[in-house]
């Protein structure tokens, strides 16, 4: 495995296959515009929301994630952290503006929006407020990447400071989004936007320790020792942010299954055994959190390297967790005799052109992040 | 003058589901093909018991024109409102097509329609029923048995009004606080 | 609205001048006393209330309910009840919703079309009018040349107004072998109720407290008022017994189902009259008054008794005997509803026979809540002198059953008979709209028998299966862009319909009289003179001796002399029967060597893994016609073989698996659809799916057909044909 890593692509292909990815990604949105959406999406007018919502969450999420943990450094003080700012910030920037472009690929009107959100809000309408909240957040994101670009450290700081609350705002907002419907009992609560918190930051935590890891390795010079500190103390943090949402899983699964609450226990057990169980128990559970947590908590892998592996293996999780809870909460009918008679459920598996948009804003992000990291002085001047 | 409050009244022993209402919906409406576009609907509930023992019950059904929709707090840019009269409906142009009522609904009543371009729905035919005519919605006219009735909740002679005086009745999921303005009488 | 007058005018101008040509040849025909009727040429204009509102009649099945054609911009937009159409209730069900969908319908015909491939290929060349018209006279001409005038078949549908005129040219050109639906739907019911009350009675299901539904599916074969009539209303104390070997959705609204063996009502009928005679449950004086041959009776149906019964039909003794005292009760406010619907078994008039007699006993003619005599509009017939042909032998199915219609003849004996060209051959057929390769038994016989034709020509709106293997396929004008000359259906209360036309014709379509008059025009002076005049002509001689009937179409789309049936009209006064009274016994049946009183026959066993199909219908499709229209379609996209969850066990099937089904004529291939909804000896499909032409878009490929698989069986005594008859097998496909 190791060997593989040491003879990793060449930035051409890199690039390369990135490009391909974008291409799809472009082709699968003329598909959109040229089709219309009711063609080539697999949503339907009970599952409404498809794989295009599930990508636009993750990769919030790993914004939102990012923006909390270099906030550790610059906001908090954490020293260890401060070095990941720049970087942070920038990847905050491109999976924000990915994840909006994975969104407008999913709503029908993106130009409606920018108008009527503005001459004609409804302030009570949780999309409105994330909208807002997002869009301020992208607002002081980009105030505090030029700060940290110019080496203006106050000025980074209040945006920072700034930054974290519209983040903390605009995601727990997200979460609310869903746990505001009281239709759809699988998500109703206040247990998505605190969720949705924690997760950022297990998001946030796999992604820097991606960041960092891949820096250097292109770098070609070996880790020196401080980052292999910064790595120890990163894996410590995020070992507790997994087990704390480990925690937050068994607590979703057993109000979920206790005494068959109604349309909530479908919805679980859809995920326990039915059409999600693969996603559930692969994906979320051994990528999502065992495998990270087991590398993480031995001493001895908790290496560089097995904390990237850790953060690879619970990006990958965390892209699941996101999808099955958006597809989950919907896969019960909310009346009687429109549902598969097998099941009972609904169904929804995403179009080839649902897949192609998703391939394109993951690889916008990667291909953006790649050149921001050719073409901007991101390192950290040390002070 | 006193607004009023439309509502409409089923009685679903009558109903045979012969899918007129859902037709005449259709073609009223202008609502395209497809399956997944419609607006009202009869659906056909489990067959009960086992044989030669059996029942069935057929219970037509659209949006709930609920006093507290949760469809109108939910959208973003007000493209969901609710008139005077109680009739939720869309603004067609201010729909961004977020889908956003599509999950809020209980009732699964919403679709969004290529066509117009917006998310569409039950409007209680406010094209017929304020219209020149003063027509019934397409649903209740044309079906064959008239397990609908329309009318004015607010008129206390109205035939609404009387029914729900005189029988006993249920709306649809009512511990989601939405508060339906389709009842059935029981 | 001035636009449709002009074209109207437009339209009417060119009959003219086609007709102009044989004008010097009219003479003392009654086309003249037509003509001095015409007035003002005022009916083809249509009559548009507000907003361009047209009162016209549905043309989607046999109920005709009264529509009104919401048209803006030359487009019909919605087709609204008409809500002083009282035979329907001012409703109208989801078929007549979807007749937007026929005239704007990519899949109907447009232009005539000549075949220029092998037949059954679907290659067709667009032609003129003129052209096709001109084939189809040659055809015809050199077909009646070499085999006699009775060479060429006419198959005919119904419900339009304008097979009046199909018809008339049949008889004008001078064949006696014209074939309609009756004998492939309710012959047999017709006569065994025309031979106990001297005519088919129409239940007064509004008022009866106790209805007994045989297989008459009401909630899904909608028959108005019936289907509407038949669910309680306020208050009311109305009880419905419903028997069927299927839980339909009549079942699921009746208040108790049983599901009867099939082909067995009859011994379910005979053990409610053991049940009402040995029980005394009847008025003695009455019967002695009013009917002949109740003496005979009761020997006859000694035994029949409940226990005997429950053998055959599967329901317990106790439940017989429980229906026959509670129907005895009610009465006369009971009916045994004889409904309107296809007949199943070829013993079909016999049981008719039985329903009749159980209705006779409790004493239900002309009352209220009982089974009323029919009434009808009077309509002032237009009268033409058929030419007569020396050569012309008598009808090809003549002789073969009891009662023969000398219109409407036998369909399985004339599939059986042209096939054989026994005792003559026919080489030719005219077909307008009847899709007889979905509706006549056997499907792959009428192929051949179609094959064996020297020519074929449809008239219809779409491409369907008969269209498919037509030489030539006249595009006909849609029910909403015609004008229809004025109808009364008869019943209890009965009213008068007439169509006019919402919009254009479409396309090059045409009406039917129109095609009719041009077919005439070259078949001869003789013929086209009895066609010589316009439909406005047409109309106002219907309506000279009460021209209050068109003022009341034209004002509200419908004209009735009354809202109540006339009840107790024919009370003491003699009925159409041969002895005058209400025949229990028969002496005509007895004359002909028939049963004068019913005798069961039981229905063959059902050897083990074979079931009997039953065939049945929905709310949304009329027979052969609809299923591809765009709305239904989407209601139901194909048909499934419904198996009873035990059976499907037994069998190893499971729900959703595609399987064949097999009968000794024919094998088809659908879907599976386990359901407790049938009983577990029986297999049923819907009707109107595995199509074998491509111009039905929507539903080509899609479902089985259970024409091919139905055996030719039919009643010896009224020539229809008995649709329960055929066991199939059902494998894995």
């Amino acid at each position: 495995m190791s060997s593989f890593l040491k003879h990793r692509p060449s930035l051409p292909l890199w690039l390369g296959l990135l490009s391909i990815g974008v291409l799809i990604g472009v082709a699968g949105a003329l598909n959109v515009l040229i089709n219309g959406h009711a063609q080539v999406y697999n949503v339907t007018r009970e599952v409404p929301w498809g794989i295009l919502i599930a990508t636009y969450v993750f990769l919030v999420v790993s914004s939102t994630g990012l923006c909390l943990l270099s906030s550790l450094g610059h906001v908090f003080g954490i020293e260890k952290f401060e070095f990941i700012g720049k970087r942070a910030i920038i990847l905050a920037i491109i999976t924000l503006l990915c994840g909006f472009g994975a969104i407008g690929m999913e709503i029908n009107h993106p130009i409606r929006l920018a108008i009527y959100a503005i001459i004609s809000p409804n302030f009570t309408s949780a999309i409105w407020w994330m909208g807002t909240l997002y869009g301020l957040y992208l607002v002081l994101l980009s105030g505090e990447l030029y700060f940290l670009m110019k080496g203006m450290h106050k000025g980074a700081f209040t945006m920072g400071m700034l930054g974290f609350i519209a983040a903390v705002s605009a995601h727990s907002n997200l979460g609310a989004v869903f746990g505001l419907l009281e239709a759809r009992p699988f998500w109703h609560g206040s247990f998505l936007p605190i969720y949705f918190i924690l997760s950022a930051l297990v998001s946030g935590g796999a992604i820097v320790s991606l960041i960092v890891y891949f820096n250097y390795k292109q770098s070609g010079t070996p880790i020196p020792q401080k980052y292999e500190a910064f790595f120890d103390t990163l894996g410590r943090l995020q070992t507790l942010f997994l087990m704390v949402l480990v925690f937050f899983v068994i607590w979703k699964i057993i109000p979920g299954i206790y005494g068959h609450p109604p349309e909530k226990y479908e919805a679980t057990m859809a995920m326990l055994t039915g059409p999600l169980a693969f996603n559930f128990w692969f994906f979320e559970v051994l990528l999502g959190l065992l495998i990270p947590i087991t590398l993480l908590i031995n001493p001895r892998t908790r290496t560089p390297m097995g904390v990237m592996w850790a953060g690879i293996s619970a990006t990958v999780g965390i892209f699941f967790m996101r999808y099955d809870l958006v597809i989950g909460g919907q896969l019960v009918s909310m009346r009687a005799g429109t549902a598969d008679l097998r099941d009972g459920l609904l169904h929804y598996v995403p179009s080839i052109t649902e897949f192609a948009i998703v391939i394109g804003a993951i690889s916008t992000c990667l291909l953006l992040y790649t050149l921001a990291e050719k073409f901007l002085p991101l390192d950290a001047d040390e002070h | 003058m006193k607004n009023k409050r439309f509502a409409i009244v089923l009685d679903t022993k009558r109903c045979i589901d012969c899918k007129a209402c859902t037709v005449a919906c259709k073609t009223e409406n202008h609502v395209p093909l497809g399956t997944d576009n419609y607006r009202n609907w009869v659906g056909p509930e489990p067959l009960r018991g086992t044989y030669p023992n059996l029942g069935q019950t057929f219970t037509p059904s659209q949006c709930q024109h609920c006093s507290n929709p949760p469809c109108e707090h939910v959208c973003p840019t007000g493209a969901t409102t609710v008139t005077p009269d109680g009739i939720v409906h869309v603004i067609e142009h201010k729909c961004i097509g977020c889908k956003y009522c599509m999950t809020a609904c209980p009732y699964d009543a919403r679709y969004y329609n290529e066509e117009i371009e917006a998310v569409d729905k039950c409007t209680f035919c406010s094209q017929r029923i304020y219209g020149e005519n003063g027509q019934l919605p397409a649903c209740v006219e044309t079906c064959p048995t008239k397990v609908r009735v329309f009318g004015d909740l607010n008129d206390p002679n109205s035939d609404v009004s009387k029914l729900l005086a005189k029988h006993p009745s249920r709306v649809l999921k009512p511990a989601q606080g939405t508060k339906p303005n389709l009842y059935y009488l029981i | 609205m001035s636009r449709l007058i002009d074209k109207k005018l437009s339209r009417r101008r060119f009959i003219g001048l086609s007709s102009c040509t044989l004008a010097t040849a009219v003479v003392g025909s009654q086309v003249k006393v037509l003509r001095a009727l015409a007035t003002s040429g005022d009916i083809s204009a249509p009559v548009a209330g507000k907003d361009d509102s047209i009162f016209t009649t549905c043309g989607m099945c046999v109920n005709k309910c009264g529509v009104i054609a919401r048209v803006r911009d030359g487009v019909i937009r919605k087709l609204d009840p008409n809500p002083h159409f009282i035979k329907s209730r001012a409703m109208l069900c989801a078929r007549g919703n979807a007749g937007v969908k026929v005239v704007y319908d990519p899949d109907r015909l447009k232009y005539p079309l000549i075949r220029t491939g092998a037949r059954g290929e679907g290659k067709f060349r667009k032609a003129t009018w003129a052209e096709a018209l001109d084939l189809v006279a040659k055809n015809l001409n050199t077909i009646a040349d070499k085999y006699t005038r009775a060479g060429v078949m006419f198959a005919s549908t119904e419900g339009t107004y304008q097979d009046h005129f199909f018809n008339q040219l049949a008889e004008c050109f001078g064949s006696p072998n014209t074939v309609r639906h009756p004998t492939l739907c309710l012959s047999s019911n017709i006569q065994g109720f025309s031979a106990t009350f001297g005519t088919n009675p129409t239940p007064d299901v509004l008022n009866a407290d106790y209805i007994i539904m045989s297989g008459a599916n009401r909630s899904e074969a909608l028959i108005t008022p019936d289907s509407i009539d038949m669910l309680k209303g306020d208050g009311g104390r109305r009880k419905v017994i419903y028997l069927d070997p299927r839980f339909t959705k009549t079942a699921a609204k009746a208040d108790k189902w049983f599901p009867i063996k099939a082909g067995t009502d009859m011994a379910f009928i005979l053990a409610m009259i053991n049940v009402i005679v040995s029980e005394g449950l009847y008025d003695k004086t009455y019967l002695q008054n009013n009917t002949v041959g109740f003496d005979k009776l009761l020997p006859h149906v000694a035994s029949y008794t409940p226990e005997w019964a429950q053998d055959e039909c599967e329901i317990a003794a106790d439940d017989i005997r429980k229906v026959a005292r509670e129907f005895a009760e009610a009465a006369p406010k009971a009916v045994y509803y004889q409904g309107r619907r296809s007949s199943f078994a070829s013993n079909d008039t016999q049981m008719r026979r039985a329903m009749a007699i159980l209705n006779a006993i409790v004493g239900n003619w002309d009352v209220k809540g009982g089974m009323l005599p029919n009434a009808g509009i009077k309509l002032t017939p237009h009268d033409y002198l058929a030419p007569w042909y020396d050569d012309v032998p008598e009808r090809i199915d003549a002789g073969s059953v009891a009662f023969l219609s000398e219109k409407d003849g036998s369909w399985p004996v004339v599939q059986e008979r042209v096939l054989a060209a026994d005792p003559y051959p026919v080489k030719g057929m005219m077909i307008y709209k009847q899709n007889v390769l979905s509706s006549v038994p056997d499907r792959a016989k009428t192929l051949k028998m179609m094959d064996q034709m020297d020519f074929i020509c449809c008239i219809d709106i779409t491409m369907s299966d008969a269209a498919w293997y037509s030489d030539v396929v006249l595009p006909e004008a849609t029910y909403l862009e015609r004008q229809d000359p004025i109808e009364s259906l008869g019943g209890p209360v009965p009213v008068a319909v007439f169509r006019q036309p919402a919009i254009e014709a479409q396309f090059e379509s045409k009406p039917c009289l129109w095609i009719m008059q041009e077919l005439a025009t070259r078949l001869g002076e003789e013929i086209a003179e009895t066609f010589d005049f316009t439909m406005d002509e047409y109309i106002h001689h219907q309506v000279k001796n009460n021209p209050q009937i068109l003022t009341d179409l034209k004002e509200k789309g419908v004209y009735f002399e009354r809202t109540e049936p006339n009840y107790g009209s024919t009370l003491g006064k003699r009925l159409k029967t041969v002895s005058g009274k209400i025949e229990i016994y028969s002496q005509r049946y007895a004359d002909k060597g028939l049963d004068p009183l019913p005798v069961y026959i039981s229905p063959t066993k059902i050897p083990a893994g074979k079931y009997r199909l039953i065939v049945g219908r929905h709310a949304f499709f009329t027979h052969g016609t609809t299923a591809n229209n765009a709305y239904l379609h989407e209601i139901m996209p194909e048909n499934t073989l419904w198996l009873h969850s035990a059976a499907a066990a037994q069998a190893g099937l499971t729900h959703g698996q595609t399987v064949k089904v097999r009968s000794s004529v024919g094998e088809e291939t659908l879907n599976l659809e386990v359901t407790d909804k049938i009983r577990p000896d029986c297999v049923y499909m819907a009707h109107g799916f595995g199509v074998l032409s491509k111009g039905l878009s929507n539903i080509y490929g899609k479902g089985g057909c259970d024409a091919a698989l139905i055996e030719t069986k039919y009643c010896p005594i009224s020539g229809n044909a008995a649709m329960h008859e055929t066991l199939v097998e059902v494998v894995p496909a």
